[in-house]
């Protein structure tokens, strides 16, 4: 599958209004989400064939055989491992919201329509609330996200890149990632609101850290911090605004024409809000030095 | 001297070379000396004469000319020394004026070329041209000569009399701008205050796309078909005073509904009409704008009944232009089409009060609720990630506004049906003096599933119950315990399987071989089944009946516990063993949905359990017969045994007899 992006930075004071803008344009209320996002990094396995061994018999190496070596000693990767959870499982929640933190939209809810339900299942969901249900890591659902770097010299203004995703199993995702050759490096979380228009997916995020400690844990977090308590990758608190649309087959031309020419007619009708444009390939690089 | 001599300074005249024409000639001469008639020689001659005599005076007084001329001493050479003189000094003269005119041209053209610069240009003179550019001269009027009082009077009073008449215009003109503007102010005033109005009612009022200036209202359904979506939005005029018209194209403005009808033989049922909302002012723009929100809704739904009524051909459902026919049930014809507000059909005031336009009232009912369930469902469908792009499209399916309806409509004559069979078996049996007990109905099983009524989000669980099979239960016990028997009935017009089946299971334990049919799908076959479960239990209970003992003592070691024995239950036999071969007694029991008989014979068959052609029935004992319900007293076929085991009992104790 390929994924066709449009990036466009909205400062927090932009943020609220930018919002109803975009509730008014897709016709649906925002759907909060927040994701835990885990980095994995690929590495060599050990005891691998990394090189020719011997001379004349690399000759009658089969084509499988080539393949296989090249799939596993080709570019390694950084992948990303998605896991939804819902506000109730942050922590405690707390009255005073901070600042950067956007207060609920005040606007109501359509009638009948539960637009405000997290994307996920959320496995404690009977938990009333005011008590801060507990969260709970084993039954936690996770997606392996499969990025490529974007695709070089290409002439529209899109960013465009092979992208794959899997469901993985829920919860202590780390021994099947080390299993499959992956190691744990990072995490962070997102927050955001998506929309959706026709087939465009309007993702308006920011990256959150989790608060600085002295020794940075080695495994996912078993507990998580409270929204408040999260420090924003960009310290002016500003948005990500990422309008993608995925791609089937990304070698039909015609589909990957139709994909764009519905991100540019997004682009001109946000025009007066915000700039959608390309991003830096080389900022979206996932290869793993 | 240099004064009488003159030069002619005009061109001279051109003698005409051509000799005018003969008959030019003639007529000339004509008008000149008269007719040729008149010409003789003596007046030719007279002519004559008098030329020479004129001719001989001239040239007498040329001869006086040049003899004087001669006289003056004034040779040949000086004189044309004076000749070319005079022509010189009238070529310059002629060139001086000529340069003077020049100048009076450049000159004037010069001040002309201030107000008129594109005029005076083409006369000027290339070097003024170039030497002075244009309108560089002006002239003014300085110290004019005075004038005369009276002058200076009429121009004072023309010029007052200029300046009242141009004030009183200007002052007239703006009156008028200023009516107008105050006309334009309130017109406007009232616009905004209307469309201020219908914002506070909370119509959503927006810019219209394709015209920027013009502002439109949304009344429509954002989650229709996107033909339908595009048509809720109307541009909101004003009118020349200022009040709001609704403009929506080319759309027809008469408010239409669709019209159900249900056939019922021959009478017709009609649905309500939608009442008026906001009727109390017919020309509000609010109920303007109602109105068109519910055409448009009435039109997208009979658009989207249509496109349903297409896929369900299969079901006998037939379209016609602007009319769908649905055959529902036994001899119920649902009509749907839709037609005017104000078409008031006739019949309609005559069925309106009955009773059975319910059934035309539901179903207009659930098709508007279903449609905007579906709207519902598109909204959640709009908002959900979407697939990623590929090249086939992906098709909207027809909703489900008809077959839920339909579905209800044939599970209801379903489960009458067989309620009106059970209580017409049950009742047979009854009669028999049989205490069968009561069995129960649970119809529409499917829908009633505990609720909370409080979460928003049962809405649509309680509408979407509507779109699955539904269900219907039925129980009942039998006489014989532990035996009962359980009919379901599944209808599904939404997805294959389609249509109405019976899952009928029984359970009776005295029967060991009875095997429950399962699913059947005719209402013959339920009928059978459970007429035929009926009479096992019937032939299991009589068999279960203790027998009084015979009175006469020969056989009373066999007679202990006689009993009927089912031989053939599943064919309604029993027989009565005796110790006699020959009188063995067989009981043939029938049910059938309106009559359980019993009839009686004596059978001489060895072992009593021969049939069909050995069975051979004795000829002197007639065969006793049984019916229940019971005829009516007085009919050949009355009888005295009011209940079953009256008959069982008294026929047990004639055998024994």
């Amino acid at each position: 599958m390929h994924e066709l992006l449009l990036f466009a930075s909205v400062p927090v004071h932009q943020h609220h209004e930018l919002l109803q803008q975009l509730a008014g344009l897709t016709a649906m209320q925002p759907r909060h989400a927040i994701e835990r996002r885990l980095i994995f990094k690929a590495y060599r396995k050990p005891g691998l064939i990394t090189g020719r061994v011997g001379g004349s018999q690399d000759l009658q190496q089969s084509g499988d055989l080539q393949r296989v070596n090249k799939m596993l000693n080709g570019s390694m990767f950084y992948t990303q491992v998605v896991g939804p959870v819902s506000e109730k499982e942050l922590g405690p929640a707390s009255t005073s919201m901070s600042t950067s933190v956007p207060a609920p939209d005040p606007d109501t809810p359509m009638a009948g329509t539960d637009e405000s339900k997290p994307p996920a299942p959320v496995p404690n969901a009977a938990v009333p609330d005011g008590e801060a249900s507990a969260y709970d890591y084993e039954q936690q659902p996770w997606r392996l996200e499969f990025r490529d770097i974007p695709e070089a010299a290409t002439r529209s203004a899109i960013t465009t890149r092979v992208m794959a995703s899997a469901a993985l199993p829920r919860g202590d995702i780390v021994p099947s990632m080390n299993a499959w050759g992956y190691g744990f490096v990072t995490e962070y979380l997102v927050e955001g609101d998506i929309f959706i228009h026709n087939d465009i997916v309007i993702f308006l995020h920011r990256v959150l850290h989790y608060p600085s400690s002295d020794n940075e844990p080695r495994e996912p977090r078993r507990n998580l911090t409270a929204l408040k308590d999260m420090e924003p990758l960009e310290k002016t608190g500003s948005y990500v605004l990422q309008a993608s649309i995925t791609v089937q087959d990304g070698t039909n031309q015609e589909t990957m024409k139709t994909a764009s020419q519905h991100l540019f007619g997004l682009r001109e009708q946000l025009k007066s809000a915000v700039r959608l444009e390309q991003a830096d390939r080389l900022s979206l690089d996932t290869r793993a030095k | 001297m240099a004064d009488s001599f003159t030069l002619p300074l005009r061109p001279l005249r051109e003698q005409n070379d051509r000799p005018d024409t003969l008959p030019v000639e003639i007529s000339q001469i004509n008008k000149q000396w008269g007719s040729f008639r008149d010409v003789n020689e003596e007046v030719l001659r007279a002519k004559i004469a008098e030329e020479e005599k004129r001719n001989g005076a001239l040239q007498q007084e040329e001869d006086e000319d040049s003899g004087g001329q001669e006289t003056g001493d004034i040779d040949m050479t000086e004189r044309r020394e004076q000749l070319f003189k005079r022509r010189n000094d009238i070529t310059q003269f002629a060139v001086q004026s000529h340069m003077e005119t020049m100048f009076a041209l450049d000159f004037i053209s010069l001040l002309l070329s201030k107000h008129a610069p594109r005029q005076a240009e083409t006369s000027m003179s290339p070097f003024l041209k170039q030497v002075a550019p244009l309108g560089s001269l002006d002239s003014e009027l300085v110290n004019p000569p005075p004038k005369p009082e009276s002058a200076m009077k009429d121009i004072a009073t023309v010029s007052r009399g200029w300046r009242i008449q141009n004030f009183n215009s200007a002052s007239s003109k703006l009156l008028s701008a200023a009516t107008r503007l105050e006309g334009e102010i309130k017109s406007e005033t009232r616009y905004w205050n209307e469309v201020l109005a219908i914002k506070d009612k909370g119509w959503k009022v927006c810019r219209l796309p394709r015209e920027k200036q013009a502002l439109g209202v949304q009344y429509g359904f954002i989650e229709a078909t996107p033909v339908f979506r595009d048509r809720g939005l109307a541009s909101l005029r004003r009118a020349h005073d200022g009040s709001l018209i609704l403009d929506k194209g080319l759309i027809p403005s008469g408010a239409r509904h669709v019209r159900v009808r249900v056939r019922q033989g021959s009478q017709i049922f009609e649905s309500f009409k939608p009442h008026r909302t906001g009727s109390n002012d017919a020309e509000s723009i609010e109920h303007r704008i109602l109105q068109a929100r519910d055409s448009v809704f009435e039109e997208e739904l009979f658009h989207e009944l249509v496109r349903e009524a297409r896929a369900m051909a299969s079901f006998g459902v037939t379209t016609r232009q602007d009319l769908i026919r649905i055959p529902a049930f036994d001899d119920v014809e649902l009509l749907l089409d839709i037609v005017e507000a104000d078409t008031d059909s006739i019949p309609t005031e005559q069925n309106s009060a009955h009773d059975d336009s319910q059934l035309a009232d539901g179903l207009a009912h659930s098709i508007r609720i279903l449609l905007a369930f579906a709207h519902r469902q598109n909204l959640r469908r709009r908002t959900q990630v979407p697939r990623p792009l590929t090249t086939n499209k992906r098709l909207t399916p027809e909703y489900h506004l008809l077959r839920p309806a339909l579905a209800y409509l044939q599970h209801l004559s379903h489960v009458r049906w067989l309620e009106s069979f059970f209580h017409d078996i049950f009742s047979v049996l009854r009669s028999s003096g049989l205490e069968m007990p009561e069995w129960t109905s649970n119809t529409f099983a499917s829908w009633k599933v505990a609720q909370n009524p409080s979460s928003l989000v049962t809405l649509e669980a309680l509408v979407e119950k509507f779109l699955r099979p539904i269900e219907s239960v039925f129980n009942g016990s039998l006489l014989t315990s532990p035996g009962s028997f359980a009919v379901t009935i599944r209808t599904n017009l939404s997805s294959p399987p389609f249509g109405t089946n019976y899952d009928v299971s029984l359970k009776l334990s005295t029967i060991s071989d009875l095997k429950s049919p399962g699913r059947l799908g005719l209402k013959d076959e339920v009928e059978a089944a459970i007429s035929h479960l009926l009479l096992l239990d019937v032939v299991s209970s009589i068999s279960s009946k203790e027998l009084p003992a015979g009175q006469n003592g020969p056989e009373e070691d066999i007679s202990k516990n006689r009993r009927w024995n089912p031989v053939y239950p599943h064919l309604g036999e029993l027989l009565l063993p005796h110790v006699n071969p020959e009188k063995h007694k067989k009981m043939k029991i029938t049910l059938s949905r309106h009559e359980l008989s019993l009839t009686t014979y004596i059978v001489r068959s060895i072992d009593g359990i021969g049939r069909g052609t050995r069975e051979q029935r004795s000829h002197n004992a007639e065969a006793h017969t049984c019916k229940f319900p019971k005829p009516p007293v007085g009919t050949p076929g009355a009888q005295e045994h009011s209940s079953i085991m009256d008959f069982v009992v008294a026929e047990a104790s004639d055998a024994h007899s």
